[in-house]
This record gives C-alpha cells, structure tokens and sequence, in this order.
C-alpha cells in the first residue's frame, strides 16, 4: 500500500464527489422549476402558459443555487476545526487523557499503542455515552489532528483484541485520508438536503395561519412546501447515493489495513460477529446520524431498502472476508454491558534496547515505510510503552505536566545552551519549572529514539490547555529554541511537529485545502532543509556535510538545477521552520521524492545512527507522512 | 423580480448567521465542560488521598478527633457537591456550591496541618511526608485545570453577551457560567491546640 498513491486516489475521489454534487445540483434545480412552474405560476400565467418561462426559470435557479451553494459552504465553514466540530455535531464527550476507569483506560492504552506503532500523533479519543450499540467513526482534515470516538457499546462490550480490531482499522481510515473525504462529505451534501428542511419549515408555518387563505394562492403555498420535501428528498437520496459509491469500497480497503496491522483477523471479525448478534447492532440513535453516516465503522442507520444506498458494505460479506469459515449465523448476545477483567497482553522480553547503536535503512526505504504498519510495530510500541519511566508516562497523560515534558524534550544536550535555557523557563513559573527539571532528569536515562514517541504521547494532554496557556506554552518553547543560534534541527523541527498539531487546535490558521505545491516550485526550501539536514548528519565535517548534500541532490535530477548548498550561517532556525511550513503543502509526490532525497542525505557516509533516523521521521512528521518507528537491528 | 431574489438571499444570510453564532455557543460550552471534566478527575484524587491522610494522623493526633472528623465530613461534601457540578458543568449554582464545598475543605485541611505542626512525631513520619508530597502536587494540577476552565469559561461568557448573540442566547437556553475560584473560609476560628 504505497502512501503516497492512496493520497491522491483520496484527491481524486474529492474532485469526483464535487462533479457529482454539480451534477445532482443540477437535477434538484430542474425539479424546483417545475415545481415552481406547474403550482405556483399557473395562477398567473394561466396554465396555457409557455412551459418553458425564462422569466421564472432565472429567478428560481439563481434563488435554489443560492440556497445550496451557502448551506454548504456555512457547513465546510464551521467544520473547518475538524475534530472538534465532529465531536460537537455527534454530542461525544471527550475522554481525560489521564482518566482511571477501566474500560476507558484500556481503550486510550490500545489506541496509545497502535498510533505510536503508525507513527502517528496520538488522536484524542471522544465517547458517544447514550449509545449503546457498537460503532466508532475516525475524522480530520489531517492525520496529526484527527479524533476517534467510540460508542458506549464498544467499551461495554468488546474484548481487548476485537477493540485493536475495530481502533486498527478506524486508524487506517485517518493514514488513507479517508477521514478528510469524510469531511468534505459532510460539508457538500448538507446544501443538497437543506431544501427539505426549508420545505418543512413552509409546511409548518403555513398550517400556523390557516385562518388568512388569499384568492386561490391559499393552497399552492403549502403545496409547494409539500413539494420541497419530496424535492428536498431527491436531493437526500442524490446525497446517499453519493456517500455510499465512495464510502463502501474503503470499507473493505479499511478492513484489509486493520488485519495487516494487527495481524488478528478474527479480533476484528468478532467484532464484527458481536455487532451482527446483537439487538441494536451498531445503530445510532443520535438524529444528526444521517449526516454523518458514512463515518461510522458499521451501518448506523436501518438497513436501507436498496442497497446501493447503503454506506457499509453487507456485514456478511465483511465477516467472511476476514473469517472464511464464518456460518453466516449470529449468537444472540447479551446486550447488558459486561466488562471481563482485563488480561494483560504480552511484552516481550526487553533485551534489544535503542540504546546509541546504528540502524540499519535502505536508500528509498522511507518513503516506503510511510503509513505501513506491521504487527511488529504493534508489539515494539506496546513494549515501549511499557517500559517507559512510569513518571515520564504519567506526565505524557497529565495535562498539568504535559507541557513540562516537552520543555524537558527540548533542552540542548549542550551545558552553556542548558543554561541560556534554564534561564527562559523561568518565565514559565515554578511549578512548570519544577516539573521540567524532574521530567529532565529522568529523560536523561531515555534512548534518543524515545522523543518523538513521547511526544506524539503527550499530544492528547497538550489539547486539554486553554488558549492562554496555549499562547503562554508557544512563548517558552520559542524562547527554548532560540536560546542559541546553533540550534539542533531534531528541536527545531520538534517544534514544527508541535505547532502543526496543535495549532488546529487553538484555533491557528490552518490551510484545510489540498496540497498543490510542485517540488519544481519549492527548490529554495528543499534546498535550505537538505542543507541543514547535511549539517546534522556531517557530523561535523564539511566535506562529509556537502556529500551527504550531494547525494541528496542526485535523486531530485532535474528539479535539482538551481539548489545549491547553504552554509550553517544562512540555515537558521526560523528560516528552516518557515521552509518546512512551505514545503508542507507538496503534492504527494513531491514529498515522496523529498523523503526520499532526504533518506539519501543520511546513508551517505554508510552509517545511520539513530539520531539520524529519529530525525527523519521527524521531518516526515512534520509533513504529514507518519512513519513507523525504527525497531533494533533492521537490515540496512 | 429582483428584489424578491435579493430579499430572499438577504433572509437565507441572516439564518445562516443566527444558525452559525448558536452553534458557535454551543461549542464554547463544550469546551468549557470539557474542561471541568479535568477538574473533576485531579479533585477525585484529592478525594482519595484525604482518608489515608486522616488515618496517619489519627495514630498520633489522638486528642483531635474533632478536627479531624471535620476534615472527613468537609471531604464527604466536597466529592458530593463536585460529582453534582461535573454531571452539569453549565449549571451555575452547581459550580458555585462545588466551589463552596472545596472552599471549606481547604480551610479544614488547614486547620488539620497547623495542629499536627505541635506533633513532631507525625511530621517524621514517612507516609504523612509522601502523602503531604502528593496532596501538594495534587493541588498544583488542580491549579493548572481550574485556569483551563476560568479561560473556557470567560471566552464562553464573552462570546454570549457580545452583540447580536446577547439578543438571543438567553432565548435559546445559553446561562452564563461560574468561574471557579477556590474560596478560604474568611474567618477563622482560634486554632485550639490542647495541652492534656
């Protein structure tokens, strides 16, 4: 599953939804006209009237496109802050990141696990508490600022492994970008079922003042109320049919993800099993369930009369392509709520430590790990966890503290740095500095390749702070990172992950458009990175540093013409930060071939420490490419 | 013609509007809900750590039973009037009893530590130090949540008395919400120190 290529089959699919939506736009136009036309104007013109009246015709199309084109573009509007205007529209209530009750600790730990094995910033995770049946949906407009929510069903009652199934296999929506189709869904078919409501809204207020009846228009007004719902119908069944041409395939796509991550096929097909067993399967009662249909992981709404119009494939079939000896019959299950105590999964023996060893990484490898998960992964981030500090791992989950690791992430290793910067923490205030010299000092023993994970953990904490402290926190990073002109690109771009995620967040601005940059268009930035990626892995030796630069600018070829390297003097931090933010928006090619000269850039002097491939992962962050982490003794 | 299109865009903007600045208080409010939430968790620790607290004291502090009955009592009402706040965060006089109970539990807490101040033996004491240790942390993230909350709450204020929203967020259900402070008894009584 190359990344990169499902990034812009998503693309495409976008720009097939939007010719689909113009297209039933169209339709639902011809059919307000008539309606128009036959009950309302009959009166007037008389019913020998011309058929066609462009007189009419103009008003009525300008009026319906009107009507369509602002629901929808109110509707992309104000879900415009992702993950928290879903959690909004659907009532979820958010789970604390620090929270003590079983079920829902034992779902944050497994969705703790499989991000971190994706490489992916740790999703907040919501609740749908007045649900009982099963269902989870996973949205965003990008995969560090994405949401996952569950049903009270899911917590009641599923066991351990069918919830790695289901969170597996909502995750890999979030890696296709099929979260963020999922938004647009949303956004563009709101317009089209706005016309019913309107007609509703007709219906009720004309049969509020049934005593004025005017000279015979008394009937056609509410007639026409009439016909905007069966209008506004036709546009709900353009809109479904729509939604289910692109959602059901993805399903199946999703399914086949889950399993190659987990490696546990049948977790996911019991999952699937329980939900076709029991009384209310995976309904969802929640009346805005209709909009978001297409999120949810099984059919939320009554089977659908007609097929096609459903958003999820037939749960038989689902079962039976992860479980071939599947029966075809469900057993009843209890619909109480039963919570089994839960059975702790295995760690593996803790011998291979990322201690400062070499990794070992192929020339176009990166690229190629971006957005593949493999069960190994599943079991390394497990293992991680579990053997992280525990007081690093509660102050990861704490909100209060969260932002004391990530200063102590950021300190130099350097002493005379340390000091410039023990001196800007002090701005932040003695409980804040406190913490940080106690999350510094057990950091201390913590292998490099801990920090990017640790902070993908303390993600969900961090989206707990306020807008002040938001803007507080920003302040005492930046004054971290600038504490010395020769700052370590590791932090810097550390902090290009934080901004990125966060910012969404508290409300920064935030391009939620496709990227469309060419790599042709962007060669001042991606010469300025390599650059400064060719400082860090030169070690410190010029003609190590240009040929790692060199090496790099072989695998761009042509669009390599005009990048030349720059000195150390001409790569400082905010221009490397500003460089990054630009280079963001590359199409997905473009920032495969990046990678991939990035990657080129590090094997040149045959030696990847794992300070180096931390760094790249960073980088790839930091564009939106999740990559799996390097587990010890991979083949070069 | 023409007027009748421009009317009827006019009317679909001004809906728009309406719909958009109630959805917008509606998010405010969750967020503010939210974020009591994380109060409600750090508090449910204090809560917990306070009976073992007056256990290790009571070995040693025999002859003040009464204070430290307070404490258990102040305790007991503060868990309650909190659990009550948390389930409804958007509840004014909720927060505000909260508020009050927490309040009182500070004052009997401090009344607690400034006699075991004349127990030498007790301040030695290991688990009274760790405890002490943990309610103190405890305290700071509290600290750190309330602010989260106060923020949330004074954006959430602000946003429904602004114009035009203040026309109709009372219509609609929107009531302000309490910011939460921590409130220390104003008067104190003499601290009784026995000598028996």
């Amino acid at each position: 599953m190359d990344f990169f290529a499902t990034q812009e089959r998503a693309q495409r699919h976008t720009a097939r939804l939007m010719a689909l939506f113009a297209l039933a736009v169209g339709g639902v136009v011809a059919c307000v006209y008539l309606a128009v036309r036959l009950l309302i104007y009959k009166t007037e013109d008389g019913p020998t009237g011309p058929f066609w009246n462009p007189k009419v015709f103009m008003p009525v199309a300008t009026i319906t496109i009107a009507v369509i084109a602002l629901s929808t573009l109110y509707k992309i509007w104000s879900l415009r802050s992702g993950s928290e205007a879903i959690a909004n529209l659907l009532g979820a209530r958010r789970i604390a990141p620090n929270t003590t009750e079983p079920a829902e600790r034992r779902l944050l730990n497994v969705v703790e696990e499989m991000a971190l094995a994706a490489g992916l910033p740790v999703p907040s995770v919501v609740v749908l508490d007045n649900e009982p049946g099963i269902n989870a949906f996973a949205a965003g407009w990008a995969p560090g600022d994405s949401i996952l929510g569950v049903t009270r069903g899911c917590l009641d009652r599923l066991e351990r492994d069918e919830l790695q199934g289901v969170i597996g296999h909502e995750l890999s929506h979030i890696l296709n970008a099929d979260a963020r189709l999922n938004l647009h869904l949303i956004g563009w078919l709101h317009g089209l079922m706005v016309i019913a409501f309107i007609g509703y809204w007709i219906l009720r207020s004309m049969g509020r003042s049934s005593g004025s009846s005017k000279k015979g228009g008394g009937a056609a007004i509410p007639l026409f109320g009439l016909a905007l719902i069966v209008i506004g119908g036709i546009g709900v069944f353009f809109g479904r049919l729509i939604k289910s041409g692109i959602s059901r395939q993805r399903e199946f796509l999703a399914d086949a993800s889950s399993v190659q991550f987990t490696r546990n096929p049948l977790g996911l097909a019991d999952a699937l099993k329980k939900i076709g067993g029991a009384k209310d399967g995976s309904k969802i009662a929640n009346p805005n369930a209709e909009q978001a249909s297409h999120l949810y992981f099984s059919n939320g709404l009554k089977a659908s009369w007609l097929s096609a119009l459903s958003t999820h494939p037939p749960l038989e079939d689902r079962i039976r392509r992860l479980d071939p000896s599947f029966t075809g019959t469900f057993a009843a299950t209890d619909p109480g709520p039963k919570l089994r105590p839960v059975i702790g999964v295995e760690i593996p023996e803790n011998e291979e430590r990322l201690a400062a060893g070499v990794v070992g990484l192929g020339g176009h490898t990166i690229a190629a790990r971006v957005g593949t998960v493999q069960p190994t992964h599943v079991d390394y981030a497990t293992q991680f966890i579990a053997s992280l500090p525990a007081g690093l791992r509660e102050r990861a989950r704490e909100p209060a503290t969260a932002p004391a690791l990530l200063f102590a992430l950021l300190l130099d290793r350097d002493p005379e740095v340390r000091i410039v910067q023990v001196r800007a923490l002090e701005g932040a205030g003695p409980f804040l500095f406190d913490e940080t010299q106690k999350a510094a000092a057990i950091l201390a023993s913590c292998p490099d390749a801990a920090r990017l994970p640790l902070l993908d953990l303390a993600l969900p904490a961090l989206r707990q702070m306020s807008r002040p402290q938001w803007d507080a926190f920003r302040i005492t990073t930046h004054a971290l990172i600038v504490a010395d002109s020769r700052i370590s690109l590791f932090e810097l771009v550390l902090q290009r992950a934080l901004v990125r995620h966060l910012g969404p967040v508290f409300g920064g601005t935030r391009a939620k458009g496709a990227p469309t940059a060419q790599l042709s268009d962007r060669t001042t930035e991606v010469g300025l990175v390599l650059s400064a990626l060719g400082h860090a892995c030169g070690s410190d030796e010029p003609a190590a540093e240009a040929a790692s630069f060199d090496a790099a600018l072989c695998l761009l070829g042509g669009d390599a013409g005009s990048i030349t390297f720059s000195s150390r003097d001409d790569c400082p931090p905010e221009v490397i930060d500003r460089a990054l933010r630009s280079l963001a928006a590359l199409v997905p090619q473009g920032k495969k071939r990046l990678l991939e000269a990035a990657t080129a850039c590090a094997v040149a002097d045959r030696k990847v420490t794992v300070a180096e491939a931390e760094l790249l992962r960073a980088i790839a962050d930091s564009l939106d490419c999740p990559v799996p982490p390097f587990l010890p003794g991979q083949e070069v | 013609m023409t007027p009748l299109i421009v009317l009827v865009i006019l009317a679909v903007l001004i809906v728009f509007w309406v719909v958009s600045l109630y959805n917008g208080l509606v998010g405010l409010r969750n967020r503010f809900k939210n974020a009591f939430a994380q109060i409600d968790v750090q508090l449910k620790r204090r809560y917990d750590l306070i009976p073992n607290l007056v256990e290790t004291a009571k070995g040693y502090m025999k002859f003040e039973r009464e204070t430290l009955e307070a404490v258990i009592a102040a305790r007991n009402a503060a868990s309650s009037a909190v659990g009550r706040a948390a389930a409804n965060p958007a509840d004014g006089q909720a927060v505000a009893g909260a508020m009050a109970a927490e309040g009182a539990l500070t004052g009997a807490l401090g009344k607690m530590f400034a006699l075991a101040e004349a127990y030498p033996d007790l301040k030695a004491n290991q688990n009274m130090a760790l405890l002490q240790e943990e309610l103190t942390s405890t305290e700071n993230k509290v600290a750190f949540s309330r602010q989260a909350y106060n923020d949330a709450v004074m954006t959430y204020n602000t946003a429904r008395e602004r114009f035009p929203a203040a026309l109709f967020a009372g219509a609609f259900g929107f009531a302000p919400a309490t910011l939460f402070e921590i409130t220390a008894p104003v008067e104190r009584e003499a601290v009784k120190v026995s000598f028996t």
